[in-house]
C-alpha cells in the first residue's frame, strides 16, 4: 500500500489524515498531532515560519518511511508536513502509523518522528515580540557533513 | 560548467539569496564547491551546516557536472 508523503500550506486535519487509509489487516493507527508552542523554556513565541527544501524532504520522507516498513510490523504510513505560516496550536506535522497490532505503531510513530526531525530538510523560525530566530537541529543529530 | 547552490533559512539570511551560480573550468568534488560558498560567506560557519548534492545528503566527494544542485542549509528544525 502506498504511503501518504505530503507537504502542504493548507491547514492539517489530524482526523482525516489518520484516517485516509485503513488497511482492512490493520487494528490500530497511532497517530502524532504536531503543533505549535507558545512557551519554549520561558519565551513566548506569537507564531511560526516553516521552510522547506521541498523536493529533498520528500525524498527524505520516503526514506524514513521505507525504513520504518523495513523495521516495524506495520501496513501504512502518512507523514504530511505544513509549512508556511502557523499561528500558536495549528498543527505543523501529522505522522499516522496503521499496523495489525498497536505496539509496532506506537514504536514506529516515536521512530518516524524522531528521524523527521534529525533528516527531512525544514526549518522553523520562532517569531517573538521581540524578534526573530531560525531554529536549529542538534549538533549530534547531524546526519552528514563535508 | 554551471552549477546551482541553494540556501534555505538561516543560510538564506546569511547568504541574502536563496540561490547562487557558480562557473568552474575543470571538474571539482562538491566539498570544493561547499568549501569556496563558506569561504566566501564566512559567517555561514557561525552555525551548524550540512550540505546536499542533487537532493541527497552530501558526502563531500560527488564529482560535480553541469547543471548539478547542491545546498547548504542548517541543522533540520522540522516536527
Amino acid at each position: 500500500m502506498k504511503d501518504i508523503l505530503q507537504l502542504t500550506t493548507d491547514p492539517l486535519d489530524i482526523g482525516e489524515i489518520a484516517r485516509r487509509v485503513v488497511p482492512p489487516e490493520c487494528g490500530a493507527t497511532v497517530t502524532l498531532d504536531g503543533y505549535v508552542r507558545q512557551f519554549t523554556k520561558g519565551r513566548e513565541t506569537l507564531y511560526l515560519i516553516y521552510e522547506a527544501y521541498e523536493p529533498m524532504a520528500l525524498k527524505e520522507m520516503k526514506k524514513v518511511a521505507v525504513a520504518a516498513h523495513d523495521q516495524f510490523e506495520i501496513s501504512h504510513v502518512s507523514i504530511v508536513h505544513r509549512l508556511g505560516r502557523l499561528e500558536i496550536g495549528e498543527t505543523s506535522v501529522v505522522i499516522a502509523v496503521a499496523a495489525p497490532h498497536r505496539k509496532a505503531a506506537f514504536t514506529a510513530c516515536e521512530w518516524l518522528i524522531r528521524e523527521l526531525k534529525r533528516t527531512v530538510p525544514i526549518w522553523k523560525k520562532e517569531v517573538y515580540a521581540d524578534g526573530d530566530e531560525w531554529i536549529e537541529g542538534e549538533v549530534s543529530a547531524r546526519p552528514s557533513q563535508v | 560548467m554551471k552549477v546551482n547552490v541553494l540556501f534555505f533559512g538561516v543560510t538564506a539570511d546569511v547568504v541574502g539569496k536563496r540561490q547562487i551560480e557558480l562557473s568552474f573550468e575543470r571538474p571539482v568534488k562538491s566539498g570544493d564547491v561547499f568549501r569556496q560558498i563558506t569561504d566566501r560567506f564566512p559567517t555561514l560557519n557561525d552555525h551548524r551546516l550540512l550540505f546536499a548534492f542533487n537532493q541527497e545528503y552530501s558526502t563531500g566527494n560527488e564529482i560535480v557536472s553541469d547543471g548539478d544542485e547542491l545546498a547548504v542549509f542548517s541543522a533540520v528544525s522540522g516536527g
